[in-house]
């Protein structure tokens, strides 16, 4: 068990790595020059090649591409991210206030979505192949058709242009976090329906239900002890994927709701190259997403002893 | 099935025919014109600019659909390789490969392709890069599994003993099995291709103007929101319907394939 | 001939194989019986080259074993061959690895023997009966010319009346074509009736190899004293008779 866990733990290192370099590497061989962007972006005007000599020495651009990756990961080891490349300021602190905009929309989105998808995926299973089965797997299906950024505009174009009642724009109250939260959260319940759904009937389906049914055990007590710990068994292995969905429906709804947060943060930084930042965004991103997943991974090897025993 | 199987021909038809269906040219300007609401002479209405929105639609459908369709290619192309290689080159190939894929993986597939595309500087040409990074993990994920449960099957220790090389064996008994895994995702990815060419469109990250993709006209109408609120629902409309079609012809097809396993 | 010297196959910390020493001359017949998990299917895996042997080693005529590229027959015949491929492209797979070619006379008389219609090759294992995929594979291991062929319970797919009709098929070609084979059964009858020598494997140890008709008579182990009784029981040991 612990030299499986032990296992885990050096694959994420590595994929950690690898995400680093990649990064790094798609950064360094971006086009046009990066210290002449980079001047243009803090200065505003067209330069002299004395200012942008002095941009590319300051940033470390001159050295090769080894000791560039160096002078980058050495200091983030130690939680260092580096000053932005355009204000100068520590990114890190940007990041934080960036990520404690997020973090409420994102929760907000998913249990919005929970609590869409739990009733609906009840409704669809009671009697499968029923109308309302169709109708819950329909709404979902058209649910995952449409992009987040379509249906935010959507709502924005009824809620706060038509009728009004709620705010679109910035974040400056907390309702403006509903519309954000509501097109995160319908996105969200859209993918988990589907995944709840066939989850509960696959749990319907084992074999030694019957027998018990036979004995008298009455249907809710089966479904409390034996459906719904099996159902949950998928949704446990899709968080990593309903986690990238919040992400990338983040990014989208951060730009259409002109909200501040990761993504917006993400968009920003391209747009004005400031690689630290974009670096900074990725790194935690991949962060986030690995030990995610080290910990799904990990949580199944102590429930289910099956896993583990083949690598998956 | 048949209904969906319809739905989608009618779309790569409209995708092949748009140009010659388009009653405008899309680029003509005509300020004149402009935000116009639907009917009479613009069916649909006009942008902006006064160009006509369904000539621009049909224009659109060109870049959604093909450049999907290359994109998703190109994906499973990729995604096959590195997965075939994983699961018949042997472990130290396979564990190395893996932990690429999941490099890639460790990232939300959009946001990756968005900080691609944003770094490239946008453009049909960084677009397409950046979607097909990010679209072959999950071929290969699927191509190394079916790979590694054909590694011990009757036919394939046969062909090993046979003394047929990797590759025969790869081209003559690995392929023909996975086909049917692939096609099934494929279909999901061209979906995603299609939403994430909007994305980038829609971020300024994707195919620029004039050229009018899907993703890039709900940017446009976007500003426009209250004097011409039809000028954005159109585009989306366009994305749904294909994206809708594509994913339900899918289904359909795994349905179809679970079914004949059934039967043999 | 085949010679095993020692050989063992470690799964883990359990030997699967321990310590097996055997040999097939050219022309003979060897059957290996014993219960599931006795280490059949390892010990033929171990001489094709597909398990790495702990210890031990596997020759032909003093050389290593790969190197006269034995063939395998398999139990469940269909799965042998690649299901959308028509047979004739799977039955010919040894000879295109090497680039030779077979002549058509050659292809027409072994098909003959083994009573395959030539043009059933064109068709694909799901249009063929059980029996006759099974002589497709058969037919397979022949044209790839090898002196050694190893059977994996060849029969135990088939109906009664067909088994030992193919049963025969194989003996007969054996006599022609002078192949070693190695035969891994739970048969006993086949076994008796076929096998030159039986080898009893017992949890991956060799308990005893006997020639055939002193093993009808008295087993050299208990183990092997236990597996007569029970064919007997059953009424198994007359096939060939």
């Amino acid at each position: 068990m612990m030299r499986g866990i032990l296992g885990l733990l050096l694959r994420a290192l590595v994929v950690l790595t690898g995400t680093a370099l990649a990064t790094f590497t798609l950064l360094w061989n971006a086009p046009g020059d990066a210290a002449t962007t980079i001047a243009m972006a803090r200065f505003d005007t067209l330069l002299s090649d004395v200012v942008v000599a002095q941009v590319r020495a300051e940033l470390g651009l001159d050295a090769g591409f080894w000791p560039a990756f160096n002078s980058w990961i050495v200091p983030l080891l130690s939680g260092d991210f580096g000053n932005s490349s355009v204000t100068g300021r520590p990114v890190w602190p940007d990041l934080v206030s960036a990520i404690s905009y997020t973090i409420p929309t994102a929760l907000a989105g998913l249990a919005i979505g929970l609590a869409l998808a739990i009733p609906l995926a009840i409704l669809a299973t009671r009697h499968p192949g029923s109308w309302s089965d169709r109708f819950a797997v329909g709404i979902a299906s058209l649910g995952a058709a449409i992009p987040a950024y379509w249906l935010g505009l959507l709502l924005i174009l009824l809620f706060a242009v038509k009728l009004a009642w709620l705010p679109a724009m910035g974040a400056r109250t907390p309702a403006h976090v509903i519309l954000p939260a509501l097109t995160l959260g319908l996105g969200v319940a859209a993918a988990l329906t589907r995944i709840i759904r066939s989850g509960i009937l696959e749990a319907r389906r084992q074999p030694f239900l019957p027998a018990f049914r036979r004995r008298g055990v009455s249907d809710r007590d089966l479904a409390r002890a034996h459906v719904a710990p099996h159902a949950a068994t998928p949704v446990i292995t899709v968080l990593g994927l309903e986690l990238a969905f919040l992400l990338e429906g983040i990014v989208m709804v951060e730009v259409i709701f002109s909200r501040p947060g990761l993504g917006s943060f993400l968009v920003t930084a391209i747009g004005a190259r400031d690689f630290p930042k974009v670096q900074a965004v990725v790194v935690v991103t991949a962060l986030l997403f690995v030990v995610i997943n080290l910990a799904i991974d990990v949580i199944y090897r102590l429930i289910d002893p099956r896993t583990g025993t083949q690598d998956a | 099935m048949r209904s969906v199987a319809l739905l989608a021909c009618a779309f790569v038809t409209l995708a092949v025919l748009g140009p010659v269906l388009a009653p405008y040219d899309p680029a003509a300007i005509n300020i004149p014109a402009r935000l116009s609401p639907p009917g009479g002479q613009w069916h649909l209405g006009t942008d902006a600019l006064g160009r006509d929105t369904l000539s621009r639609l049909l224009h659109g459908a060109r870049w959604s659909l093909g450049l999907a369709f290359g994109i998703s290619l190109i994906g499973l192309l990729i995604g096959t390789c590195v997965g075939l290689a994983a699961a018949l080159g042997g472990k130290a190939l396979d564990w190395t490969l893996m932990r690429m894929t999941d490099s890639f993986l460790a990232f939300p597939e959009l946001v990756a392709a968005v900080v691609i595309a944003g770094i490239l500087g946008g453009g049909i040409n960084s677009l397409i890069l950046a979607l097909s990074l990010t679209s072959w993990m999950r071929y290969a994920r699927v191509a190394r599994g079916v790979g590694l449960s054909l590694k011990s099957r009757g036919y394939v220790v046969q062909a090993r003993l046979a003394g047929l090389s990797p590759i025969a064996i790869a081209r003559w008994h690995y392929l023909s099995s996975l086909a049917p895994s692939l096609i099934v995702v494929w279909t999901g990815m061209f979906a995603r291709a299609i939403l994430g060419i909007s994305a980038l469109g829609f971020l300024g990250f994707g195919v620029q103007p004039p050229m009018s993709e899907w993703g890039a006209m709900l940017l446009d109408a976007r500003v426009h929101m209250r004097a011409a609120p039809l000028q954005m629902i159109w585009p989306g409309i366009a994305v749904v319907l294909c994206v809708l079609a594509i994913n339900l012809a899918g289904d359909a097809l795994r349905d179809a394939l679970a079914q004949k396993d059934i039967e043999e | 001939m085949l010679e095993l010297h020692g050989v063992c196959v470690r799964y883990g910390k359990v030997d699967t194989l321990c310590d097996v020493t055997l040999c097939v001359p050219a022309g003979q017949t060897l059957a290996v019986v014993g219960e599931s998990g006795a280490g059949k299917s390892t010990l033929i895996a171990a001489i094709l080259g597909l398990v790495k042997l702990a210890a031990g080693q596997i020759t032909w005529a003093g050389a290593p074993v790969h190197t006269c590229r034995p063939s395998l027959v398999m139990q469940e015949p269909r799965a042998a061959f690649n299901p959308v491929l028509p047979l004739r492209r799977s039955i010919m797979e040894p000879l295109t690895a090497r680039a030779e070619q077979l002549s058509d006379a050659r292809l027409a008389h072994i098909c003959n023997r083994l009573e395959l219609p030539i043009d059933l090759l064109d068709r694909k294992p799901g249009e063929v009966s059980i029996g006759q995929a099974q002589r497709a594979g058969i037919l397979r291991a022949l044209i790839a010319g090898s002196p050694l062929i190893l059977f994996d319970e060849p029969l135990s797919a088939l109906d009664a009346v067909t088994q030992k009709h193919t049963a025969q098929l194989i003996a007969d070609l054996q006599d022609e074509m002078g192949f070693a084979a190695l035969v891994v059964t739970h048969d006993l009858g086949y076994a008796a009736a076929f096998g030159d020598n039986i080898a009893v494997l017992r949890k991956g140890r060799v308990e005893e190899i006997t020639p055939t008709h002193a093993f009808i008579q008295h087993p050299k182990s208990d183990y092997g004293e236990d597996l007569r009784q029970a064919a007997f029981a059953l009424g198994a040991l007359g096939y060939g008779a």
